[in-house]
């Protein structure tokens, strides 16, 4: 737990102050202010993790001001940018926890598809394992850029190193191929409505949790294979990014959930820094004993669910 | 109107004709970008002869050679065990280019894009010629600094700022009796790659590696030939430690 967090601060962290450094010279870092921990990193005059977010949060696009740049090739809106912080401008209608069937639960407290998870209700969770960010989570809050292309839009993620490639339907109707198999972020094909970019993401592994609920509060918002996420990608004005995910998964969920409306901002630099998860088999082999002597703790039982690792539904 | 002002429309509704001719031409270039540059987008897959023993496709014989007594000391200490993909590092280019595993090349203006299926990765490539990134935000990488200038039809790139734990070659690759399978580097490394479009379905590769704190004299690569592939992007792989190397890169190719 407080790896990962430390691990997601430094993150940010070196997103901020990448993006800053190209304008202003690194300073030695300023004590830490409140609850915002990203400040300890951050030279003196930066902005902070929370300034930025409110920045963003409080901004009127205003596409006459700053007109949303478009390609030479087909004259859509250009996403390419680094975007962060994001921002939720609209909240779900609905808590996706909301919307889980009641008969999914055992299959979550006992972990889900996800397999190979160490002690699920404290220190892991997907992203532990560098398992890559899923579109059925809103993708990522961490630093991103966006690519487009003839044909693409890549979406390239600072924290993990991880991409997604996304095709985009011609002019022509002509429809992309999807991703012949299945895989955490699933295979994603765009066409354009307008001005925005709706993304279909299918073909799921079954293993990325859906939301940010985490064990032991909540048993994990597991997936299916069954997963199903529409995403609408726009650009309001030429400062930010809107993005909105309908996500469906009829083995979890009892309807479809319609996430919140994101906003992001951008930084003033054109490349992601190389960030890599690289998985680590002694970090993983000492929480395991970490964890073993937890459950031991508790009471003796097996740090699993009362479902176990089986259940019913999702996973490959 | 007068006859001047005539002429002076005449002239420029010709011009304008040409330069649309000109831009259409460029477009219908199936080997440019609408944009003008030369396109090396595309899904690909490098041609690697079987691995046969004493086979030398890559000429690490050469490299073996170019080691210097200090990292021939450092290589003792290590073993085909040691090699980062191992544990899930990425390989950086040019031992991702001698994997035989695809990867997809995109562009847009002024920046090439490189992703590898095999431990995903992606490369983030400028095109203008710019100057690598200013040094006091450099930091050491697995995948290094990348900046390139087209020379004709060739993609020139220079790649600095290495992390120095990355292997030119594979613990498979033996060229000679002596070969131990460890090819270690430095953060010294400096690498020029050259991608060029040969045809619509042939890219050619090279690489030069410079690394003055292991290697004598530089490095070069043969040239390595990618054909396209039929599919449209790549899928994703992801590497894990617990699927263990083979695993992995069988589960890829399946």
């Amino acid at each position: 737990m407080g790896a990962g967090k430390l691990a997601v601060i430094a993150l940010l962290a070196a997103g901020t102050s990448a993006g800053w450094a190209q304008v202003r010279p690194i300073t030695p870092p300023a004590p830490v202010k409140g609850d915002d921990q990203t400040g300890a990193f951050l030279p003196a005059g930066v902005e902070s993790a929370d300034q930025a977010t409110e920045r963003v949060k409080s901004h009127t696009p205003d596409p006459a001001k700053y007109p949303v740049p478009r390609t030479s090739w087909d004259a859509k809106p250009d996403f390419s940018g680094v975007y962060w912080p994001t921002v939720a401008i609209k909240p779900a209608p609905v808590p996706l926890e909301s919307l889980y069937r009641p008969d999914a639960r055992e299959y979550r407290e006992g972990g889900g598809g996800a397999r190979g998870l160490i002690d699920w209700r404290g220190i892991d969770s997907p992203a532990y394992h560098c398992w890559p960010p899923s579109p059925a989570n809103g993708s990522t809050a961490l630093t991103f850029q966006l690519v487009s292309a003839p044909g693409f839009l890549l979406m390239l993620n600072e924290g993990g190193g991880t991409f997604r490639v996304i095709p985009i339907a011609g002019a022509d109707g002509r429809q992309p191929a999807h991703a012949r198999r299945p895989s955490f972020q699933g295979s994603s094909v765009g066409h354009w409505e307008g001005d925005t970019l709706v993304v279909e993401v299918t073909n799921f592994n079954g293993k990325p949790w859906l939301g940010a609920a985490r064990p032991p509060a909540q048993p994990p918002q597991t997936s299916s294979n069954a997963l199903r996420v529409v995403e609408r990608w726009s650009r309001p004005d030429g400062q930010t990014l809107e993005y909105q995910a309908v996500v469906e998964d009829p083995q979890m969920l009892t309807g479809p959930w319609t996430g919140p409306v994101q906003r992001r901002g951008m930084l003033p630099y054109d490349s992601i820094q190389e960030a890599l998860c690289v998985p680590d088999p002694e970090l993983y082999a000492r929480h395991r004993e970490y964890a073993a002597s937890a459950a031991a703790a508790r009471g003796g039982g097996p740090a699993r669910g009362r479902g176990g690792r089986g259940g019913r539904g999702g996973g490959q | 109107m007068s006859r001047r002002a005539l002429t002076l429309v005449a002239v420029g509704a010709i011009a304008a004709a040409l330069l649309t001719g000109c831009r259409e031409a460029a477009r219908e270039n199936p080997a440019q970008t609408s944009w003008g540059e030369p396109d090396l987008t595309g899904v690909w897959k490098a041609d690697i002869p079987a691995a046969n023993a004493g086979s030398d496709a890559f000429n690490l014989a050469k490299l073996e050679g170019l080691y210097t007594a200090g990292a021939r000391e450092r290589m003792k200490q290590l073993s085909a065990k040691d090699d980062p993909t191992l544990q899930c590092i990425p390989p950086g280019f040019p031992r991702a280019a001698m994997l035989g595993q695809r990867l997809q090349i995109v562009q847009r203006p002024g920046f090439a894009f490189i992703l590898t299926e095999a431990y995903p990765v992606a490369r983030i490539i400028p095109t203008t010629g710019r100057a690598h990134t200013a040094e006091q935000y450099l930091f050491p990488s697995h995948l290094g600094d990348s900046t390139a200038r087209w020379e004709g039809d060739t993609l020139v790139v220079d790649v600095i700022s290495f992390n120095g734990e990355g292997w030119l070659a594979s613990p498979q690759d033996r060229p000679t009796a002596g070969s131990t399978g460890v090819w270690v580097t430095s953060a010294a490394m400096h690498v020029i790659e050259r991608w060029r479009r040969v045809d619509a379905d042939t890219l050619e590769y090279r690489a030069t590696v410079e690394d003055a704190d292991t290697l004598t004299a530089p490095w070069e690569t043969p040239a390595i030939t990618f054909r396209r592939q039929p599919a449209g992007r790549i899928e994703e792989a992801l590497c894990r430690t617990e699927d263990g190397a083979e695993t992995y890169l069988a589960r890829l190719g399946s």
